[in-house]
């Protein structure tokens, strides 16, 4: 049969990014296929070595557009563990609200993102239209809607501005009592599910071998494989949630499991607000103004669980006020690329934005 | 915590027993690195692999000019016994023809990895079939952009337009630029301090 | 209960067709001046828009910046530290030229900035803050570089994001400089600050925002952000170099400077001013003498065949020396006492400056080839008219080093005593050249004065009394209140630990003396120094009278010249005017060209003062002689040496009456 090329992206509804799949197919199946990553790539790790610590935070939120925070966290963890900085207790609960709540509204999004190749709109505008509101605390919080810049080395920028609790308990109320329809809309409208089902394979071999993490390997291995469990940094240790696990990862299953987390996660960001005491939320990096801090020589790798796996920051300081490098592990750089070369194939057509959004495929973390 | 340190115990004598580690550093409980001779690396990552370590978490390399040399790092994880090992070798920084063998038979996900390492420090990783082949840098025609000698300011200065700002804002008042002067000043006492040589 | 999957359960979603959207339609967003402006820049011109009503951000929000220009300083720490480079100092020159401030404000290209508020947390001085303004569209991309001010778009808008404490990037507090204890100090003449070590100067230099408002408010321009900045990067070598352009007094300034630097500090404004002369002052305590030997570049032989006299080995005349030396002239220095210096070796007490620092910076002097003649007072040993003969140049540094008296009833009597005439014998006292006997100090003492000189004979006092006596007691009365006291707030609080009581705000009207012994000093209530115009016109209110206690009396008022060593043929062709000589900026006398005069005698009032003097003059005297100046072939290092000192020679600052 005639193998002809398509062009999955940059500009597509079913993309995620602006990268682009390049399908070979023999009729609607597809027989080899690439991700064309670069058309999102800003320099940014070259960039942070040429800013000083404090002034990356400009940067880094905007290596991942939609989940910004893991970014500032995963840097200002690294930073700490180069400096040994104590982090006060108050900001560990801050940061784990942000967390949480950027991974409510990227769970959100994505679920929304199930809408784009299933042709279900509905889905995304009501994602969308929660997720805005998750924005909005956002901005009342940080003074920002999307990039927030706000976790940075030492703590958070600024305090929670008072008042604040009621808005997120009002929101995650709401989105809880809303939690039930979410799911008829998608993940039990038989419609979706026909197209999810038993489709879009990961088998556990293929997830040691390219080394998926997140949602991905969960759904695959049934165990907690869970950085915020396994690994616990901010004070994830302190607070009770469950990690959603299959032992059979297909694309419904996978969603499912983001649907759960997300349920977690209001779970969890309740008890931070429980929990968190007072004090203070911010401790000092460096000596003198910010321009001059210096970090102590070394090299650390920080990573921590974002919504699509293990997301990290290798960060290596000379001593100076600039880091010497920087490297950033995207979460879903295994299987964006080797994913795509070697298990996209055999996917039909019009699964394959289905095979992007539920592998949980980001391009900005890709190209950096 | 009990048990992360005894992860890290269990490590030092894993690989410290069987390898002529250079350097081991206990960054905390979840995070140690070894600094071994390259011709230890793919052992080493073997041995690790088999003892659990499956999870290739990231590749690197950083480019020490001052030392001339190359610095490689690979990250694995084990699940079940949650430590980040960095493993970090050194080699030498021959801009034509640094090469270090690929690990893609011990480590499959390796092989984009490589291929963004060449890219971008022009590293070659023999055995990986696709290595040479441009990933993310589309048309680049300079030296890899993540050396230490390669300055993207020069680079953007010369490929793209400058911007000319309009001076509306600006009011001499009919005087000289006080700006100016205090810049030429600034420039010239940079130099005094290493006796006005340039 | 099993659910029941069916593909019509999602049509209940349907119910939100009828809420209200918690969306905002796009057509609502916009300002006012927004939708006139797309209105009448596209096609479609739609009424929704005009009536639009944006929804205003949160009360956090990091809108368009807003920038108070009163506040603000135009340090530039805000454009330095912006991550795009967004930011540029635009020059204002129709600015007031005031210390502490450049005449620049900030200007932001909206294209670049991505609204990471760091310029507002690292803003010097609070003035730059961020509005509640996000909405703004325009088709000219130059219309989007703005320069705040205190509105936006001309328009007062609300307040969005301002830094807190926490946010704050600046590090406010000084790092302490241990000093020594009240109980201790003031028993001895021990220097008190004990200096930085290496370790807290550079945590101190990492204060620095590089901003450079300091530079012109010092006299002689030092380039303290560069000096700072290489004591943080621990180069001291290139300090030094650095230093040694513009002040070849540096140790002697690093603890007794008036330091209008820190006071200018842009830090200052919400905090404690970088330490910056002690951080000079760590630059030459940890320079050993080998560093020395480095900097000078080539040593200077004599190359410009010309004379230059200089009479006074105070700050003018050694800076002057300095300068001419490193420029090829031949210099002799003329000094009446016994050691170099001026003041700072017979007046300053040896607790604030101690012979070893002034003598490193007089031997570096003294290294690159300037003469200093000791002990040869000009007009007794020389007269003024054979250095006419054997110099090209003559240059006048001769201080007020005479106490100045006070006309009230009693002051004639032997135990009242001037501040010039004790503090030198203080020093030499400290020197071990004179014994505690020699000098006279009763138990009971009382100062006159509210100056730093005050505070000096004061505290001097006190130590001799605790060493004769084991207590001490010193009074000090000044005229203005404490408050408002001309003497450095240091002075006071270090004066007031050491035991110093304080009658300020009361005028001096007699020493009261019976039996030919001071009993006293009657004090009347001082209601206000000046008079209307201006003048100094004290009037006292009698009826508030009271006499305090003390055997003698130091007055230290203010210090006079001592002209006597000008011949009358010169004295006729200069004018002398509230005891300063008339001369140009740069200290030549007009109708006597080869005379030059600085420091007190022409503008005074402090040591870097002198300097600067001295090395205005150094360059005046320069473009005086060369031309006619007979030259050996200059080497081009000196050529290069000649240039640096004559560009680094200073303006007057804005203090100094400098040009608006
Ligand atoms: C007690 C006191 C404390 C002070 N503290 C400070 C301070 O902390 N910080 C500060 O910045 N300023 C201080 N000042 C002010 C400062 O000392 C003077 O402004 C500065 O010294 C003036 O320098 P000058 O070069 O004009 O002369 P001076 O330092 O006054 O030196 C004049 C020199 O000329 C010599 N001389 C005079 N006549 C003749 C002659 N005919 N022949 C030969 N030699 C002659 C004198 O012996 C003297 O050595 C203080 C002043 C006093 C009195
Ligand atoms: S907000 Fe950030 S990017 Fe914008 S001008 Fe200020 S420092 Fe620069
Ligand atoms: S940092 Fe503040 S005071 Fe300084 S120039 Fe910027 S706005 Fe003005």
């Amino acid at each position: 049969m005639r193998q002809m090329k398509l062009f999955l992206g940059p500009q597509h509804p079913g993309m995620h990014g602006n990268a682009s799949v390049h399908i070979y197919a023999e009729g609607d199946i597809i027989k080899r296929s690439y991700l064309l990553p670069g058309m999102l790539h800003r320099g940014f790790e070259k960039g942070m070595e040429r800013h000083t610590w404090m002034n990356n935070i400009g940067l880094i939120p905007r290596v991942c557009v939609v989940e910004p925070d893991i970014n500032e966290m995963a840097f200002a963890m690294g930073v700490e563990m180069l400096a040994n900085i104590e982090v006060p207790e108050r900001a560990h609960y801050l940061r784990m609200v942000i967390l949480e709540l950027a991974r409510i509204s990227i769970h959100l999004m994505s679920y929304g993102g199930l809408g784009g190749p299933t042709g279900l709109y509905t889905l995304m505008y009501h994602a969308h239209a929660d997720r805005n509101r998750i924005l909005n605390i956002f901005e009342k919080i940080t003074g920002h809607r999307v990039y927030h810049m706000y976790i940075v080395p030492g703590g958070v920028r600024k305090d929670f501005p008072v008042g604040i609790e009621n808005d997120i308990h009002e929101f995650l109320n709401d989105l809880e009592s809303r939690y039930t329809e979410y799911r008829d809309l998608g993940i039990e409208n038989p419609t979706v599910l026909a197209r999810i089902k038993d489709n879009i394979m990961l088998p556990e071999s293929v997830v040691w071998e390219l080394g998926v993490t997140g949602v991905g390997m969960r759904s695959a291995v049934n165990k907690p494989y869970d950085l915020r469990k396994v690994k616990p940094y901010a004070r994830y240790s302190e607070v009770e949630f469950d990690v959603p696990v299959y032992d059979y990862s297909d694309a419904r299953n996978r969603v499912d499991i983001k649907l759960n987390e997300l349920v977690q996660s209001i779970g969890i960001i309740r008890q931070c607000l429980e929990k968190m005491p007072t004090g203070p939320v911010r401790a000092k990096v460096g000596n003198g103004q910010s321009m001059r801090w210096t970090v102590p020589k070394g090299q650390v790798y920080s990573c921590v669980e974002s919504s699509r796996g293990e997301f990290g920051y290798y960060i290596v300081s000379d001593g100076g006020t600039h880091p010497y490098r920087v490297g950033v592990r995207g979460a879903s750089y295994p299987q964006g690329l080797l994913g795509i070369e070697k298990y996209m194939p055999g996917t039909r057509i019009d699964d394959a934005p289905l095979w992007i959004d539920t592998m949980g495929v980001c391009s900005p973390e890709i190209d950096r | 915590m009990m048990n992360s340190m005894n992860n890290v115990e269990f490590l030092n004598e894993l690989v410290n027993s069987k390898f002529n580690v250079v350097k081991t550093e206990i960054i905390n409980a979840e995070q140690m690195s070894f600094i071994v001779d390259s011709r230890d690396v793919h052992t080493l990552l073997t041995l690790l692999k088999t003892s659990g370590w499956k999870q290739l978490s990231y590749l690197s390399a950083i480019d020490w000019i001052k030392e001339d040399e190359f610095e490689l790092v690979y990250i694995v994880f084990n699940w079940d016994r949650p430590v980040h090992i960095q493993v970090r070798t050194r080699i030498k920084r021959d801009r034509e023809n640094a090469s270090f063998e690929t690990i893609i038979p011990i480590y499959p996900g390796a092989k984009y990895y490589e291929r963004e390492v060449h890219e971008f420090f022009g590293i070659k990783f023999p055995g990986n079939p696709d290595f040479h082949k441009q990933l993310i840098l589309e048309n680049w025609d300079d030296m890899p952009p993540l050396l230490k000698d390669f300055d993207p300011r020069a680079y953007s200065d010369s490929h793209f337009e400058k911007r000319d700002y309009p001076e509306k804002h600006i009011n001499l008042n009919n005087q000289e630029s006080k700006q100016e002067k205090r810049q030429k000043r600034n420039l010239k006492s940079l130099l005094l301090r290493n006796g006005g040589k340039k | 209960m099993k659910k029941v999957n069916s593909i019509f359960t999602p049509w209940r979603l349907l119910k939100y067709l009828f809420k209200k959207p918690i969306t905002i339609p796009f057509t609502k967003i916009f300002t006012q001046k927004n939708a006139n402006y797309l209105n009448q820049n596209s096609i479609i011109k739609l009424n929704s828009r005009l009536d639009s009503e944006p929804r205003e951000g949160a009360d956090n929000i990091r809108g368009f910046h807003t920038n108070d220009w009163e506040e603000c300083i135009g340090c530039g720490t805000c454009a330095d530290i912006c991550p795009t480079e967004a930011i540029f100092m635009a020059e204002r020159l129709e600015l007031p030229n005031e210390d502490g401030k450049l005449q620049q404000r900030p200007t932001i290209d909206y294209g670049r900035c991505c609204f990471c508020a760091l310029c507002v947390d690292t803003c010097t001085t609070d003035s730059l803050k961020m509005s509640k303004e996000y909405i703004y569209s325009n088709s000219d991309p130059d219309a989007f570089l703005f320069m705040p001010t205190d509105t936006f778009e001309g328009q007062k808008v609300k307040e969005g994001y301002v830094k807190d404490e926490v946010s704050d990037l600046l590090d406010l507090k000084r790092v302490e400089n241990p000093h020594e204890l009240p109980e201790e100090r003031k028993s001895s003449f021990v220097e008190i600050v004990r200096g930085y070590s290496k370790e807290f100067a550079r945590l101190e230099a990492a204060r620095c925002v590089e901003c450079g408002v300091c530079t012109s408010a010092c006299p002689v321009h030092m380039h303290i952000p560069q000096y700072i900045k290489a004591i943080w990067e621990d180069d001291i070598d290139g300090a030094l170099r650095q230093v040694y352009e513009t002040n070849p007094l540096p140790g002697v300034c690093g603890r007794v400077c008036t330091h209008n630097c820190e006071t200018s500090c842009a830090i200052a404004v919400r905090g404690e001013a970088i330490a910056i002369r002690w951080l000079k002052r760590y630059i030459i305590d940890s320079a050993p003498d080998d560093m020395y030997e480095n900097i000078i570049l080539e040593p200077v032989s004599d190359v410009i065949d010309a004379k230059v006299a200089i009479v006074g080995s105070g700050p003018a005349g050694l800076g002057a020396a300095y300068y001419l030396r490193v420029m090829g002239y031949k210099v002799d220095v003329y000094e009446e006492l016994s050691l170099a210096g001026g003041v700072m070796r017979y007046g300053i007490p040896a607790y604030r400056l101690p012979d070893t620092a002034i003598d490193k910076d007089i031997n570096f002097i003294k290294h690159i080839g300037v003469n200093i003649k000791t002990n040869t007072r000009v007009g007794r040993d020389i007269t003024m008219d054979q250095l006419e003969q054997d110099y090209d140049a003559v240059f006048l540094g001769t201080g007020f080093m005479k106490p100045r008296g006070l006309n009230i009833p009693g002051a004639d009597h032997n135990r009242v005593v001037g501040a010039m005439e004790f503090l030198p014998k203080v020093r030499e006292f400290e020197r071990g050249n004179l014994s505690l006997e020699d000098i006279d100090v009763a138990e009971n003492v009382v100062v006159i004065g509210g100056g730093d000189v005050a505070f000096d004979v004061a505290r001097s006092a006190t130590r001799l009394q605790m060493l004769k006596y084991g207590k001490s007691s010193v009074k000090l009365t000044s005229l203005e209140n404490e408050d408002s006291l001309p003497a450095t707030f240091d002075e006071y609080v270090e004066g007031a630990e050491e035991g110093v009581e304080f009658f300020c705000g009361n005028g001096p009207q007699e020493v009261v003396v019976e039996n030919g012994k001071i009993l006293g000093l009657k004090l009347w209530k001082c209601l206000c120094i000046f008079d209307e115009k201006g003048g100094f016109n004290p009037e006292f209110d009698k009826e508030c009278e009271q006499i305090i206690e003390g055997e003698q009396i130091f007055i230290a008022i203010g210090q006079a010249p001592d002209y006597d060593y000008i011949p009358e043929s010169i004295k006729d062709k200069i004018s002398i005017n509230r005891g300063k000589i008339e001369a140009s900026i740069d200290g030549q006398v007009k109708d006597v060209p080869w005379l030059f005069v600085g420091g007190d005698i022409l503008r005074g009032p402090d040591l870097i003062g002198g300097v600067s003097d001295g090395h205005r003059s150094a360059k005046a005297i320069d473009a005086y002689l060369y031309e006619n100046a007979k030259k050996q072939d200059i080497s081009d290092s000196l050529k290069a040496m000649r240039e640096a000192v004559k560009e680094s020679s200073p303006e007057l600052t804005i203090r100094q009456g400098g040009k608006k």
